[in-house]
């Protein structure tokens, strides 16, 4: 019964977060202040990610690579915005992410043959294509998702999530092979709602903090399956006292506790982010990745423009996304922590040049944007080009294998590693990836 | 590495006097698996390696010629310079080579290979022979820990002639803890008792050898005198202990008993009602009855319609909500009436119809490939895992691509019409059925694979018989060596938590059952009483090693494997959810399922719910068969301790805490009842006082009170495992 040591000794909670964090193996919460101090962490093993996922594919002339020399009919209804890069524009429905061009990169030039939302949902999130065809409205794993191989790679600490999903896990975001400790904690919720809670990580607002240590005491003294210490004996109950421990240590950490409510946040900020879902959650994917989870994935669907592409992307999907990763890629930068802290954005594919009768651009794995800044990746830099009708990715072409190769080599995972099923069958990482090189530069 | 040396000598002195004739299959394929070059990280990964790809395990030696004589425009090799051969440069270093120096200059290997090249790339001798088996020895032997013994491995060939292979074959130790084993097949025993495999394999033969190595610290058989029988697998069990040195646990409590069997059996807590009546009947058959009434419980069909369900339940975003639907309302509707489980299979296997009239459709739809249903057939009923088989053979037993196309040959004439998947709806129905006609090729020869059942001989089929029934026919022979022995292990594995083969659907000889006289028996015993899944488990229920304590004693607390003790186990999602609900008194609400459902009754994986996502439901955008995570999470403790969601049901106008709180019991009485229903037990006389003591706490009201008393229950060990 050794779990019953210090127990009842009377340590507050003050105490309890010193020892506690300070017997902790690995990064801790105080870590991760100094590290935030010093800005820098060299081998990517500290280097957290903020995956946004625009599910359904964004046009990439609408966004990253406008056409403005191109015909009538694939050139678009958009004009261009000069970016912070003199010669290089984005749509003018971007202009604080041309402002903010300084923080990252756009790579132009990453095609594929997946040219289906299932299918694409699995390359680009995995980094693998399905191993047979699957249709557009598939949701399918066959391989662990970046998140839980980075959960699985990272293991769990101070309590808190590896991997956490929001609003909702995509379709192909869950840990395969890798099991259940590795699938996305999914955060549902709007962060702009009023009275909004990441679930789990505090005690009910309804249980007040005297309560709560007479739950914990009583806990302490009812739980009385005997342990077996014997460590070849494997006991799960001796697991269970550690995830105990560790989640107190979650619940009655300042730092932790302060990260999860976003209320805490200044309201200038919150607005620099935009009221609304989206950005909100881009800034609690903040907080979360400073306070220590490695991997954060802000999921914002609808982006299967087949309809009205330039009404609906004008009013709302491109403003919030626009002023969104432009104040998180500034607030990153400003607060220092930019250097620890990997931004990807993308979706599962790009879309067609001509414009179709409905006014919408269908699928197109042929050429994509992608934007990824931080990690040191360098700013305001354009990788790869597409021809000057924006068909094809033409120049330092890349393949969804060689932006998941990217990912992991900044976050200090090999990619190359091999992983086992639990059949025993050796699974690479990542077939046949190469960095892309210009985001190591 | 010196003491095979002496064949390659002669071998290669015969090279070198020019009167060998080489085979690019008998000797240089082996060398290249030997040397890593065709391994599965290397060049035999998909796709190969740097443009060079060879077959995994050397499956196609025709395509590794090809590859080898004619890739990369023939720089690969030069008959004219053999030096200059990539092949040389690379597999030595004496280029930059990615995989490092994999073959030493100047070694037999190389000289070999040299050989071969100048002697213009034979792809056969002039009298070529096949490999037709490997022998290891020794085979099987008894050893000390500790001990170390030399494995010799044999190829046998077509005109009976043998060749000392024990430098090229690979090794590798089932399990680390009993031996290893290194490069040139040298084994070392490790320290404890038990039994392991090492697999040997040699292109595409495979074979193994055993080791046992008997507990050293035999006990009495004083020891095992006094022990309880209460049937024939308690016999076995305690004969496997005997040999092992391990001594069975104490029983476990009256009150644990119940718990466990309830939760195994039908997924659900014992009420407190019923745990009072159980723990009061003082009736010597008292097990013997409840364990009746639990097989009897309606209940029953939907805790063990999940457990089917995992495996056969396709994902519905691909077949389609219907098909799902209906194959879950039939597979629930044949468990309540207990049809015996070659019924159900049969049923299941020669299934036609409409995918949105008839359930068991839904299977065809998704194994929509002969191959596909073949290896899933194959996984799920039988046991064993072709699916490695479909690109290579199996690397660690002898299932080849002919194993694996021949039986898919028994799907191979299914016919369909109709929409088929388009997911996510697949809304069309569509329509499965057989007819004469079609065949399923060999991959890589392209031959006609005619069917048959693994381990048998090929079976003709009159043209106007289904294959399927041929099959099923062939999987319900009484001594079929699968079929029952398949099912009595997973359903062996859902009681006590491993499998006599563990993992429960991975037999093969190099993965010995921990008791083949045991595992022989309940096959045997389960088909002799017409594969009666309600037979079996009874006859597991009352078995004296179910009822035995998870705390060890001092012979059994590392053992996993002979079920010597019980082991804890986390309950599964849904009983979980079920068990929460049930305790706090507060029925689930599902989408699309009556008022009172329970999560057992859950038909999908895509019914929303955080606490199933949470304890390990499989992912809903899974391929079934679905693996289950049983570990623990923090996620899991992080659910119970601080969800709004939990503390809903604490505090629920309806719920049990507020029944108890507006009731007219004292303290004491109240913490009984919460120890029933959370335990099954009554608490302790400390606990009893620990408990009432969060009655009297500053500004605490009586329900808060009863609610802190749950909560810290459900927060427990006692609670969250079966044990």
């Amino acid at each position: 019964m050794n779990k019953l040591k210090n127990k009842c000794s009377g340590i507050d909670r003050r105490d309890f977060l010193q020892v506690g964090l300070g017997a902790l193996g690995g990064l801790t919460l105080t870590d991760v202040l100094r590290l935030r101090a010093a800005g820098k962490a060299s081998d990517g093993k500290d280097v957290r990610c903020i995956f946004v996922w625009l599910d359904g594919g964004p046009s990439h002339y609408e966004t990253f690579d406008p056409k403005p020399e191109a015909p009538d009919g694939i050139r678009g209804e958009f004009g261009t915005v000069k970016t912070a890069v003199p010669g290089v524009r984005f749509s003018e429905h971007l202009p604080n992410l041309a402002k903010a061009f300084d923080t990252f990169t756009v790579v132009r030039s990453i095609a594929h043959d997946q040219n289906n939302h299932g299918a694409g949902n699995h390359y680009l999130t995995t980094g693998r294509p399905t191993p047979t065809p699957v249709g557009c409205g598939a949701f399918v794993t066959f391989h662990p998702s970046f998140g839980s191989v980075v959960s699985h790679e990272r293991g769990l600490r101070d309590g808190l999530p590896s991997y956490v999903s929001m609003p909702q896990m995509s379709r192909s975001g869950g840990a395969n092979f890798l099991g259940a400790t590795h699938a996305p904690f999914v955060i549902s919720g709007n962060p702009d709602g009023k009275g909004f809670r990441v679930r789990d990580v505090s005690i009910p607002k309804s249980i007040s903090e005297g309560r709560a240590e007479n739950r914990r005491a009583l806990r302490e003294n009812l739980d009385r399956l005997q342990r077996i210490n014997d460590r070849a004996a494997n006991d799960p109950a001796v697991s269970l006292d550690e995830f105990y421990e560790q989640g107190y240590r979650l619940v009655y950490s300042k730092e932790a506790q302060a990260a999860f409510d976003i209320a805490m946040e200044p309201e200038k900020t919150r607005e620099s982010y935009g009221r609304n879902d989206f950005g909100q959650r881009l800034l609690l994917a903040r907080r979360l990745t400073e306070v220590g989870v490695p991997f954060v994935s802000v999921y914002y669907g609808g982006w299967d423009h087949h309809t009205k592409i330039f009404e609906t992307m004008k009013k709302t999907a491109l403003p919030k996304l626009d002023q969104g990763m432009a104040a998180l890629m500034t607030d990153l930068k400003q607060r220092g922590t930019l250097d620890n802290t990997l931004v990807v954005c993308l979706g599962e594919f790009g879309r067609t040049p001509k414009v179709n009768k409905d006014t919408g651009r269908d699928h197109w794995s042929f050429a994509m944007s992608v934007m990824a800044g931080g990690a040191g990746i360098p700013g305001g830099q354009i990788v790869g080009a597409t021809d000057v009708k924006g068909y094809y990715a033409n120049e330092n072409v890349y393949r969804p294998e060689d932006f998941a190769a990217s990912l992991y080599t900044k976050l200090g995972i090999d990619h190359a590693k091999l992983l086992h099923t639990p059949v025993g069958r050796p699974v690479q990482l990542v077939d046949k990836g190469r960095r892309i090189k210009e985001l190591f530069v | 590495m010196r003491r095979n040396l002496s064949i390659y000598l002669l071998f290669a002195l015969s090279v070198a006097g020019g009167a060998a004739d080489l085979s690019f299959r008998n000797d240089v394929l082996p060398i290249l698996a030997r040397a890593g070059c065709a391994a599965g990280s290397c060049h035999a990964k998909a796709g190969g390696q740097n443009g060079f790809q060879l077959s995994i395990f050397a499956y196609d030696p025709a395509s590794d010629y090809r590859e080898i004589v004619h890739g990369a425009r023939g720089r690969r090799v030069f008959p004219a310079a053999p030096d200059e051969s990539l092949l040389l440069l690379k597999a030595t270093q004496s280029m930059d080579h990615e995989g490092g120096r994999r073959i030493e200059p100047g070694s037999d290997f190389h000289r070999v290979l040299r050989e071969w090249i100048a002697q213009g790339l034979p792809w056969a001798a002039t009298n070529e022979v096949s490999l037709t088996r490997i022998e290891v020895s020794p085979g099987t032997g008894r050893y000390g820990r500790g001990a170390e013994l030399e494995l010799k491995v044999t190829a046998h060939y077509s005109d009976d002639s043998t060749r000392d292979v024990t430098r090229l074959a690979e090794y590798r130790s089932n399990d680390e803890a009993m031996a290893i084993v290194d490069h040139d097949g040298r084994v070392t025993l490790g320290g404890q008792s038990g039994e392991g495999v090492i697999i040997v394999r040699y292109m595409d033969q495979v074979g193994n050898a055993r080791v046992t190595v008997p507990g050293e610290r035999r006990l009495p058989d004083s020891a095992y005198a006094g022990l309880p029988i209460r049937n024939e697998i308690d016999k076995l069990v305690y004969a496997r202990h005997r040999e092992l040195g391990l001594l069975a646990s104490g029983e476990c409590s009256d009150s644990e008993f119940l718990r466990r069997a309830s939760l195994d059996a039908v997924g659900k807590l014992p009420t407190p009602e019923v745990a009072r009546d159980y723990l009061l009947d003082f009736s010597a058959d008292k097990r013997a009855k409840l364990i009746d009434e639990l097989l009897a419980d309606p209940d029953w069909a939907d805790h063990w319609a999940v457990k089917f369900g995992d495996l056969i339940r396709p994902n519905t975003q691909r077949v389609g909500v219907k098909p799902v639907y209906l194959l879950d309302g039939w597979l629930r509707r044949r468990l309540r009436e207990n049809v015996p489980y070659d019924a159900l299979v049969k049923e299941l296997l020669t299934a036609s119809g409409s995918t949105h009239q008839y359930g068991p459709v839904a299977f065809f739809r998704d194994k929509r490939e002969p191959a596909t249903a073949g290896a899933f057939v194959s996984r799920i009923f039988l046991g064993v895992r072709l699916d490695c088989a479909q690109c290579h053979h199996h690397p660690s037993e002898k299932w080849g691509q002919d194993d694996y196309y021949r039986f898919a040959a028994f799907f191979g004439s299914m016919k369909r019409k109709g929409q088929g998947i388009s997911a996510p709806i697949s809304g069309e129905p569509e329509y499965w059925w057989w007819e004469p006609g079609g065949t399923v090729r060999h991959p890589v020869t392209d031959e006609v694979m005619p069917p048959r059942p693994l381990d048998g001989v090929a079976v003709e089929i009159p043209t106007e018989k289904d294959p399927r029934s041929v099959l099923i026919d062939w999987m319900l022979t009484p001594d079929n060596p699968f079929f029952a022995k398949a099912i009595v292990n997973r359903v062996w594995g859902e009681f006590f938590g491993v499998g006599i083969v563990e993992p429960v659907d991975d037999f093969r000889e190099s993965n010995p059952p921990s008791n083949d006289t045991l595992l022989d028996w309940l096959a045997r015993d389960f088909v002799e009483n017409g594969y009666d899944l309600k037979h079996l488990m009874r006859r597991i229920l009352r078995s004296n090693v179910y009822g035995l304590s998870s705390m060890p004693n001092e012979t059994n607390a590392a053992d996993r494997r002979n079920n010597a003790r019980s082991l804890r186990r986390r309950l599964p999602a849904e009983v979980m959810a079920d068990a929460v609900a049930s305790f706090t008194g507060t029925p689930e609400k599902w989408d699309g399922l009556p008022p009172g459902a329970r999560a057992v009754q859950t038909w999908n994986t895509r019914m929303s719910s955080t606490f199933l996502d949470t304890f390990g439901r499989p992912d809903f955008s899974a391929e079934c068969p679905c693996e289950r995570d049983p570990a623990p999470t923090i996620v899991q403790s992080l659910h119970l301790m601080n969800s709004d969601e939990l503390q809903s049901r604490l505090s629920a106008a309806d719920g049990r805490a507020a029944a108890l709180a507006a009731g007219d019991a004292g303290p004491e009485e109240i913490v009984r009842q919460i120890y029933l229903a959370a335990y099954a037990r009554p608490p302790t006389v400390d606990e009893l006082r620990v408990a009432s003591g969060a009655f009297s706490g500053d500004g605490v009201s009586r329900q808060g009170a009863i609610e802190d008393i749950m909560w810290a229950l459900i927060n427990s060990a006692e609670f969250v495992f079966n044990h």
